[in-house]
């Protein structure tokens, strides 16, 4: 059998056996239910639209302008990327599995890169069809037609990306001076790109206010029509013409340049073809190290985990369970310090930048960043427990490791979510103190109430976080096949029912245990309003926070039960 | 190793009664009793898909058993689990460590689990003992398959647990570290752990166990000594057979668990 025939078969094969384990798994209730919530979902999203073209094309001309405006400029950044971004290597990437399988295979070379130039053109069709679902049938009233002449440009530009990084090796191999000569090219045309935008908004400089969406829509119009700016993107127009076509007949007038470009790029890269097989090997290594390393939803780097210090010492005596906060909480810092460095970049950004811009902006920055501070801290306790996943969430994947750990069921569970909670808690309590300290209460109409409000908010925000924590780590152990954990994410239409089912359960949940909090803090706070007035919030808080905290515990104990009985025999057979 | 002070009779570190574990219809175990004494190294063999995988992670404590009892170092595992795995160390053939802790944290993660007070010292000696010296802050992403089954090891000593649970112990060594593992533990049974150690390398338990247990299809199908076992089997060569032809000749295409003899723990 040839290549193309054993690519076929198991690409066949294996695109028949996913579907037939998908349909043998709607027996399960639980999948059934998920495949039908996700049907619905995508049905709401796209498919009606889609089914009954009244949306289609019907985008403003600003949107389509936009549109447009994002593709080219998509394009030059693909070919920038392409030439001067990464190493100098072939930039064909293959699985583990593949350079195993293929590579001692008594294939040629040329097999190889036919292979997977087939497999890229698989990729852009995946990546046209969903560019087309969201952004085609807005912009274009033939999604069909977007659909091909985004399969088009997409596999041009993906063989560009090889043809380049072909050549790049090729010139790499001759000497640094080549490589200076790249660079000094790449520079000189993007001084040129600027040189024709400078001149370009000269001649027709930016209005000082526009009075509509109209009008600033009719300057970008004149300036981009300026025969430079003309010129600069006329290689990325001519790219996504085919896509953007208004009719049948202005796709096939835009499709012989396309076509010609496609083909000539064929040629280009089965010329500049060099050896690959080292390079893909040493980046298929790289991939599989990378996701060994990479938590579930997290953006750990590719390259690794920087070793740095440890959030305490840990001691040898103490309660068993602080060595899992202790591991967690470096698990924190090693691998999703990132939404924490954004969050603070975006408040100290956003300051600074006023700072810079006027004098007089202090005390406005100040007025701005207090209430941004609080939102944040509020808004941290609905997405914070999805996003904050250092929990049993990233260790159930290591079940049986935890399982032959002297502790029990509640400690696990108990210390699994502590350093998840600490640390979101902990960086909410930051945001309150920040619109504390910021905020004054004559300025934000919290006339004598806006420091008790906050010392109570001090208190419950992170509770209900702990709450939010809580439920998504007793859906994990509940429904271990629902929840994503690890590496592993489950593919189709149930899975993502599945994930809407249980987002819809969290939410319910913790609304849920909140009844009783709220219903006590309200209890105790309301006769004490009338003699201690506004701070009577923060009893109210405190006590919500109590109540929320006691839930949470019991919650841990039974949970902890479900954890020593879990049973995962189902996908851990010999 | 072939002879052992008969104390094993009077103590028990681990007690398995009437062992059982299904999977669904899959009954992967099946009525498992033996006993394993302190210094006493148990081997259990028996072919792909017999159950020896399911019996470790049933004795570790990983899978609840859907019946029987598993006692170590007298806690019974359902009753009383932090008491009987405080006294136990699992070692499975992959490894599994946290891809953000270094070698030297994942002592320290495991000594203060088991509240070992001197673990810096027993780490250091461990280290060295599987030539891991010099690697303490590596991450486990960059350790050999090799090194990360020393880790595992070396984590699963420090506590010196008394019962010692190895599943395809000797797996990525490389000639030199496969001697020092044996010797290792050799040692471990001779300060007094008891080692139940699943391996299908035959020479390996030959040399090192002082009674196999053989399963197949979930059964124990023989348990004994190598003397026992072979005295036991009836057939031409049984007197002198090894391991590896006592072992095809028990789990071998024409035999049937039900009919052959089984030895009493």
């Amino acid at each position: 059998m040839s290549l193309h025939g054993a690519v076929l078969f198991v690409w066949v094969r294996s695109g028949r056996n996913r579907v037939l384990r998908q349909l043998q798994r709607l027996k399960r209730p639980r999948y059934l239910v998920g495949a039908l919530v996700g049907l619905a979902y995508l049905y709401s999203l796209v498919g009606r639209t889609l089914l009954l073209r009244d949306s289609a094309g019907s985008a403003s001309p600003g949107v389509r302008l936009f549109a447009e405006l994002s593709l080219v400029v998509s394009v030059w950044g693909t070919l920038f990327s392409a030439w001067a971004l990464g190493a100098d290597r072939p930039s064909l990437t293959f699985t583990e599995t593949e350079v195993q399988q293929l590579f001692p295979a008594p294939v040629t070379r040329g097999a190889l890169l036919h292979y997977k130039l087939a497999r890229s053109v698989l990729g852009t069709a995946a990546g046209a069809l969903a560019a087309t679902l969201f952004v085609g049938r807005l912009v274009s009233a033939h999604p069909g037609l977007f659909f091909l002449g985004a399969c088009l440009s997409l596999t041009t530009l993906s063989l560009h990306g090889t043809a380049a990084s072909f050549m790049r090796t090729r010139w790499a191999a001759r000497g640094g001076w080549v490589v200076f000569a790249r660079w000094a090219v790449l520079a000189l045309g993007l001084a040129g790109v600027g040189w024709v935008v400078l001149e370009a908004l000269r001649a027709h400089p930016l209005p000082a206010g526009f009075a509509s969406a109209r009008q600033g829509r009719q300057w970008l119009l004149t300036f981009l029509d300026a025969p430079g700016p003309r010129a600069v993107l006329w290689p990325g127009r001519l790219l996504v013409g085919p896509a953007l076509a208004k009719s049948t007949e202005d796709f096939l007038a835009a499709l012989p340049p396309v076509l010609f470009l496609l083909v000539v790029h064929y040629a280009w890269v089965w010329w500049a073809q060099t050896p690959f097989e080292e390079s893909a090997l040493v980046r298929a290594e790289a991939r599989e190290r990378a996701r060994a390393v990479r938590a579930p939803g997290r953006g750990a780097a590719m390259g690794g985990i920087r070793v740095g210090r440890q959030p305490f010492a840990l001691r040898a005596r103490g309660r068993p369970e602080v060595a899992l906060i202790w591991k967690n909480l470096i698990a924190r810092q090693r691998m999703g310090g990132g939404l924490i460095w954004l969050l603070i970049t975006v408040v100290l950004g956003g300051t600074l930048a006023a700072l810079l811009g006027d004098p007089t902006v202090l005390e406005d920055s100040r007025r701005v960043v207090s209430p941004v501070c609080l939102t944040m801290a509020v808004v941290m306790a609905v997405v914070g427990p999805s996003a904050f996943r250092m929990d049993l969430r990233m260790d159930l994947p290591k079940l049986e490791l935890l399982r032959v750990l002297p502790l029990a069921g509640w400690q696990v569970v108990g210390a699994e979510l502590a350093a998840s909670a600490l640390t979101l808690g902990a960086f909410q309590v930051a945001l309150l103190a920040g619109a504390l300290l910021l905020g004054r209460e004559e300025d934000l109409g919290f006339e004598g109430a806006w420091v008790p409000a906050l010392l109570g908010l001090m208190a419950f925000l992170p509770a209900l976080s702990l709450a939010g924590l809580f439920v998504q780590n007793a859906a994990v152990v509940l429904l271990p096949a629902w929840v994503p954990v690890g590496m592993e994410r489950a593919r189709g239409i149930e899975a993502l029912g599945q994930r809407l089912l249980t987002l819809a359960g969290t939410l319910v949940v913790t609304l849920v245990g909140l009844v009783p909090a709220a219903f006590v803090a309200l209890v105790v706070g309301y006769p004490l309003f009338d003699r201690f007035g506004a701070w009577a919030f923060s009893v109210a808080g405190v006590v919500a926070a109590g109540v929320l905290a006691g839930e949470v515990a019991l919650g841990i104990r039974w949970l902890g039960r479900v954890f020593q009985s879990l049973d995962l025999s189902e996908e851990q057979t010999e | 190793m072939t002879s052992l002070e008969p104390r094993w009779r009077m103590e028990t570190v681990l007690d398995v009664q009437g062992l059982a574990k299904t999977y669904g219809a899959v009954r992967a175990v099946q009525g498992l009793t033996f006993r394993v004494a302190p210094g006493e190294v148990l081997g259990l063999v028996g072919p792909n898909g017999a159950g020896k995988t399911s019996t470790l992670r049933c004795l570790a404590g990983i899978l609840p058993p859907s019946t029987g009892r598993v006692r170590v170092a007298g806690h019974d595992l359902a009753m009383m689990p932090v008491e009987a795995k405080q006294e136990l160390a699992f070692l499975p053939d992959e490894p599994r460590f946290f891809e953000y802790l270094t070698v030297w944290e994942h002592l320290n993660f495991t000594a203060r689990l088991y509240g070992v007070e001197d673990w810096e010292a027993r780490a250091r000696g461990l280290l060295e003992e599987m030539e891991l010296g010099g690697r303490e802050r590596a991450l486990p992403g960059e350790l050999s398959r090799g090194m990360k089954q020393k880790l595992s090891i070396a984590c699963g000593f420090l506590h010196a647990p008394r019962l010692i649970l190895l599943d395809e112990p000797l797996t990525g060594l490389d000639p030199l570290g496969i001697r020092r593992m044996k010797a290792s533990l050799r040692r471990r049974a001779e300060q007094g752990a008891a080692l139940v150690l699943s391996s299908h390398l035959l020479p390996l338990v030959e040399e090192l166990c002082h009674r196999i247990l053989v399963i197949a299809k979930g059964q124990v199908v023989a348990l004994g000594t190598l003397a026992e076992i072979r005295e036991r089997l009836s057939g031409p060569g049984g007197a002198n057979a090894s391991l590896e032809d006592l072992f095809v000749r028990i789990t071998g295409g024409d035999s049937d668990p039900a009919r052959l003899e089984q030895s009493g723990p």
